[in-house]
């Protein structure tokens, strides 16, 4: 079969080239904005991902891991009694200013734990050991701390509250929604950074259960147990730490109205292409009626154009989003740009590709075929 | 084999308050193998009658069946079957797909009557033949002179069997050499492939390879000379 529609529209190459622009670009804008915005949130929780704790005990209404309020930690005895509890420890996640070599101070979000390796927590050690934590006041930096910290390395000693430790490791990939930089303390030191809030003090007590255990049972004990706090599973968990961040600061509107401006865009560029293009070809359109085409077969004809541009338009808005992750790493931005989404912005593209192509099918169906003749 | 019969149509307009009777009563029969040509003046309603004697258009009264088939006008939107089906068009701008090659162009009417793949291929190839393009037959409209460009446009409106040929003004835009070319060509092939050709026309030349010459006057067709 002869392919009328794509030759009609790769006969205007000057066209056809700025309709894909256009939609590459605004599919760009899309995955871009989606892309980082998911990057966000990942950093929201990536803290709770990797603890694999399956239950999260907190004071209440916390509303994110970042900003845990403290409690007493001796309830970390009443939830290691229940039964199901495999282990429970205290985790404190708090803030501190760090002063840096050149006099300024930047503030960093610290985790406390006795035990880092019973938890394999952090998850991606690049150097020394969190066995060695305990040991004294030391400390480990997430390698990201470099950009607002400057260089450091093994060795060096910076003053956390007026506290001087030592750094003996560094991580990667330990990075919070607030972009402050991480860092892994032992529990106890942790406790001496903030005296005054957190002497006896904890702000979370992470749980594992028994492969056999119920978590609805167990955490329905802990609560009875604990009625002044609150208890969520994991996923729940990462859920209220990115809801928080989405509501709270505005950024899901942002980002909604964002991505709905770049989608509107590329519909009012393939719709005024694609229009321009429909009346240009009205003569051909009029010919196919006339040789026995009907109205769904023309404005296929249009639909298959629209289709193939959404299709290239998407091929290259996402080759530019991929291009553009390496510099985003420079700038220590993550993208996030899954399959699932990726899948879901192409089907997006086509369905406002071919709703942009509704203009043009209503012009071709009231086309006269009888204009073959008026010449 | 009568192939069109069309008895007593009648066809008006309305320009704001006014009914323009265009068509008052045309009665018109057309055979396989005979080539008839309509001659007449600049609003006369030649266009008009040749739109429903092609089924673009619906008449208001009368009747016609295109092999032995009712035309119901009252179900235009079947129109679009008997045009696929029964008819073939030559235009007076030759109306071809710029951004096919002639095959091409040929290949895109059969698909459109149903025609694929080898069969379409084979079908295009023959009747390009028959007009003389063999040698062209990759050759984009704009590469093509007035002339081949109508015989394009002739082997496509052959090209899958329609037993009726409508052509509008076929040599309108050619010189009188290509033109006189291009009827002769149209009498051959309406006689060798044994089709009904109405042909529209203002040139007298057509007169001479038609077998039948009527006029259109004041909305009525009358026969002129055989």
């Amino acid at each position: 079969m002869v392919d009328l529609a794509l030759k009609m529209l790769l006969d205007d190459k000057g066209r056809f080239l700025a309709t894909v622009l256009g939609v590459g670009f605004a599919v760009a804008l899309v995955l871009i904005q989606m892309g980082l915005f998911f990057g966000l949130l990942e950093n929201a929780s990536i803290t709770i991902e990797k603890l694999d704790a399956d239950l999260w005990v907190m004071a209440r209404n916390a509303p994110n891991v970042d900003f845990g309020n403290p409690f007493p930690e001796t309830h970390v005895q009443r939830v290691r009694s229940i039964p199901g509890v495999a282990r429970a420890d205290n985790l404190i996640v708090w803030y501190a200013v760090v002063a840096l070599p050149t006099g300024a101070k930047e503030s960093v979000i610290y985790y406390g734990l006795e035990d880092f390796g019973r938890w394999a927590f952090p998850w991606n050690v690049i150097e020394g050991s969190t066995a060695d934590l305990r040991r004294g006041r030391f400390v480990m930096l997430d390698e990201s701390a470099e950009r607002r910290f400057g260089p450091f390395a093994a060795g060096d000693t910076r003053e956390f509250q007026g506290l001087s430790l030592k750094i003996i490791g560094r991580t990667r990939e330990a990075r919070s929604f607030t972009t402050n930089p991480m860092a892994f303390i032992d529990y106890q030191l942790a406790q001496r950074l903030s005296p005054e809030e957190l002497s006896g003090q904890t702000t979370f007590i992470i749980v594992k259960l028994e492969p056999w255990a119920d978590p609805r049972t167990v955490r329905d004990e802990i609560q009875r147990r604990l009625p002044y706090n609150d208890v969520h599973t994991q996923a729940e968990w990462m859920s209220i730490s990115r809801r928080y961040w989405i509501e709270s600061t505005g950024l899901g509107l942002t980002i909604f109205l964002t991505v709905s401006i770049g989608a509107l865009v590329g519909v009012v560029i393939v719709a005024q292409m694609l229009y321009a293009s429909t009346t240009e070809h009205l003569a051909e359109f009029g010919t196919i009626k006339a040789l026995g085409g009907r109205d769904i077969e023309v404005c296929g004809l249009i639909a298959e154009q629209a289709m193939f541009a959404a299709f290239l338009g998407f091929a290259l808005g996402l080759a530019l989003t991929l291009g553009l992750d390496p510099l985003l790493v420079q700038l220590d931005m993550k993208l996030s740009v899954t399959p699932t989404m990726a899948a879901l912005v192409f089907v997006a593209t086509q369905v406002l590709c071919l709703s942009a192509s509704i203009v043009s099918f209503r012009k071709v169906r009231s086309l006269d075929p009888a204009i073959v003749f008026r010449g | 084999m009568v192939v069109l019969e069309a008895r007593d149509v009648t066809k008006s307009y309305h320009e704001g308050p006014h009914e323009v009777q265009v068509l008052r009563g045309v009665s018109l029969a057309i055979s396989r193998g005979e080539v008839v040509a309509l001659e007449g003046p600049s609003g006369s309603g030649k266009t008009t009658l040749l739109c429903i004697l092609g089924c673009l258009l619906g008449a208001d009264g009368g009747r016609l069946r295109i092999e032995g088939r009712e035309v119901d006008p009252r179900r235009p939107g079947r129109l679009w079957s008997i045009r696929r089906r029964s008819i073939g068009f030559v235009f007076q701008q030759y109306n071809l797909f710029p951004s096919l090659t002639a095959m091409e162009n040929v290949v895109y009417a059969l698909n459109i009557r149903g025609w694929r793949g080898l069969r379409a291929m084979r079908e295009a190839e023959r009747v390009l033949g028959a007009v003389g393009l063999s040698d062209r037959r990759s050759f984009r409209p704009r590469d093509l002179s007035g002339g081949q460009k109508q015989r394009v446009a002739i082997a496509r409106a052959l090209a899958g069997a329609a037993p009726l040929i409508l052509a509008d003004e076929p040599t309108g835009n050619l010189d009188s050499d290509s033109g006189a070319q291009v009827l002769e060509l149209f009498r051959g092939l309406a006689r060798e492939e044994n089709r009904a050709l109405l042909i529209v026309t203002h040139d007298p030349a057509v007169r001479s390879i038609a077998d039948r010459v009527v006029a259109i006057r004041d909305g009525s067709v009358i026969p002129l000379e055989s």
